[in-house]
């Protein structure tokens, strides 16, 4: 517990969290004013025109769209936070300190997979409470009512969550495995923000060549598609089932820590 | 709490490396080393660059995974030490803090995760004399007062034993006299201090016992007055006379080596004082100097490290 108050401390008397709480909060102003207006159409009767059918063509799966905003940057922010936990360490040089002061290595990086979820969930309550607020109120004046009683609108909330607290530990994660800096937070974006089309090209081409329609579920080994089968929850006949692409991530998570604690049991830190 | 007899804790507060090896890819940084430091003293880790000073002492902190040997602090591997702080405070070359974090707060970090009482950093921090800097970044902090957080950092858990890598590094004259009386200080206390330099002349100053070290082997270790009089026994004779002349014959009779000095002085190797004084009476020489020029430690480190030292 001690240690989990101290990377607690450690972040809050640093500049980092309160710029990546800044981006998040700007990337989320702008999430929520686009969701808003893409909203107001779909529901004001251009869902065609803008591709929404489905479960997106309902008022709560537009309510869940909105209350949800500022998702897929945020997921990355506590992402980077993660990283810079661990990556910090080896870049300012304090990894000494850190294990003089507790040389049980593990328990070292379990407190920093703790206070990353913690951080994470800090992250999810005041997006989604800011989004709840503004929310409600926009879906009321524009006429559809708040739909906080709907199940699909707790289950996206629920599952925010879990993508917050998941991504947070995989910064962690890649943070032990690459311990450079620049390194490690240019690896995480990009396979973060570029993967998922490289990924999905990838897997078309691959089953154009296989001849297979099958193959295409298999986009969901890749983490950042897994959050976004999690996190849609709709059923599609090319998109495996919601579960896995949580479980997919959760095995993410427990591998990256699993292998974290190993290597840096093992690492010399000079 | 850190100054006047401090309360013992268990332990015998000694150092003890047995054996210690380290290998990297292609070279030996530190072979079969063994040596023991005691309590109560302040102990000169000695050896060229290179010589495997910082790997012995990161690998004593479990830092680095020794390939073989053991290394113990009050007679546990460091790893296996309940409050490890408690125990052993160090300040390693690399010990740094995060640029943008406050002096004090890097210390509460450290408070925090040992379980100590926050207000320990306020008190450490006066007693390196840092805290008119407290509320000040890491980053705008000069080379002597990153050296003094460390220490302060160090003294965090009231230790028995410190470890220090080259502590006197960007400290300035005051700053080096302040760390000797500091050292010298928590030594009279009963604890155990280890320092490694290459600063010789300041080692002179502040060391009871050394442990040198070349190419990663143990070369010398003992108290410094037993090391500097081993050396001595070879040591030089200096003599002055107007009978320059007769004088170097005769001693070179004896087999001595003499060499002149440019103010006159001879400087005689091979034979003792006492032998210089009986041929100068036997040769008729009147003395006007006679003694023994006893070796600083920079001339017997450089002796016993002699061919073992450069870059490895
Ligand atoms: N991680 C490493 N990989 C390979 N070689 C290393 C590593 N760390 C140290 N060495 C080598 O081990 C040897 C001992 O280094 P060490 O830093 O222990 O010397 P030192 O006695 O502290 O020297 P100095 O007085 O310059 O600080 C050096 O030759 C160094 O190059
Ligand atoms: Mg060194």
């Amino acid at each position: 517990m001690n240690l989990v108050r101290s990377e607690l401390l450690k972040i809050r008397t640093t500049n980092a969290w309160w710029l990546l709480g800044l981006g998040a909060f700007l990337s989320l102003v702008l999430a929520f004013a686009f969701n808003a207006f893409y909203a107001h159409q779909v529901l004001g009767g251009n869902a065609e025109e803008f591709g929404a059918s489905g479960e997106a063509a309902t008022v709560a799966g537009q309510a869940a769209n909105i209350y949800t905003s500022g998702q897929f940057l945020g997921l990355l922010f506590v992402m980077l936070i993660g990283i810079l936990m661990v990556t910090n360490e080896f870049f300012h040089q304090t990894a000494t300190t850190t294990f003089l002061t507790t040389p049980r290595r593990t328990s070292v990086i379990v407190a920093k997979l703790i206070a990353a979820s913690l951080l994470g969930f800090a992250f999810w309550l005041v997006t989604t409470l800011i989004n709840l607020a503004a929310g409600a109120i926009f879906l009321t004046v524009d006429g559809h009512g708040a739909q906080l009683g709907e199940w699909t609108v707790h289950r996206a909330l629920l599952f925010n969550l879990l993508a917050y607290a998941i991504w947070t530990i995989l910064g962690v994660g890649i943070g032990t495995l690459i311990p450079n800096q620049l390194g490690a937070v240019i690896t995480a974006a990009v396979l973060y923000l570029v993967g998922t089309q490289v990924v999905q090209l990838l897997f078309l081409a691959l089953s154009a060549w296989l001849d297979s329609q099958a193959i295409l579920k298999w986009q969901v080994v890749w983490p950042a598609v897994a959050s976004l089968v999690m996190i849609s929850g709709e059923k599609s006949d090319i998109l495996p089932a919601w579960w896995v692409g949580a479980l997919v991530l959760i095995g993410y998570a427990l591998a990256s820590g699993v292998v974290g604690v190993l290597i840096t049991r093992r690492r010399d830190i000079a | 709490m850190s100054d006047g007899q401090r309360s013992p804790t268990p332990g015998d507060g000694q150092i003890v490396v047995s054996g210690l090896t380290k290998q990297y890819k292609n070279l030996r940084a530190v072979d079969d080393l063994s040596f023991a430091v005691r309590p109560g003293r302040v102990t000169g880790f000695l050896g060229p660059n290179g010589a495997g000073k910082t790997t012995t002492l990161r690998m004593l902190l479990n830092l680095v995974t020794p390939t073989s040997g053991s290394a113990t602090i009050d007679g546990r591997r460091y790893a296996d030490l309940t409050d490890p702080l408690r125990h052993v405070g160090a300040v390693l070359e690399a010990s740094s803090a995060h640029k943008g974090r406050t002096g004090i707060n890097h210390l509460r970090v450290i408070c925090a995760a040992a379980g100590l009482p926050r207000g320990r950093a306020d008190e450490v921090l006066e007693l390196v004399g840092l805290t008119p800097a407290a509320k000040r970044k890491f980053k705008g902090y000069s080379l002597g007062m990153k050296q003094r957080l460390g220490i302060a950092a160090a003294m965090l858990g009231d230790p028995r034993v410190l470890i220090l890598d080259e502590p006197a590094n960007g400290l300035d004259p005051e700053g080096i006299r302040w760390m000797r009386g500091f050292l010298k200080g928590l030594a009279a206390q009963g604890r155990t201090v280890l320092v490694s330099s290459h600063l010789l002349s300041e080692m002179q100053l502040l060391a009871d016992d050394v442990v040198i070290i070349a190419a990663g082997k143990l070369v010398r270790q003992g108290p410094v007055e037993q090391v500097m009089s081993s050396m001595t026994a070879g040591g030089r004779v200096r003599v002055r006379t107007p009978q320059a002349d007769e004088l170097v014959a005769a001693l070179r009779e004896q087999g001595a080596t003499v060499t002149p000095d440019e103010h006159g002085v001879l400087l005689v190797d091979g034979v003792d004082a006492p032998t210089v004084g009986r041929t100068a009476l036997a040769a008729k020489a009147e003395l006007h100097e006679l003694g023994t020029e006893r070796p600083d430690l920079e001339r017997v480190f450089l002796e016993l490290t002699a061919g073992k030292a450069g870059i490895r």
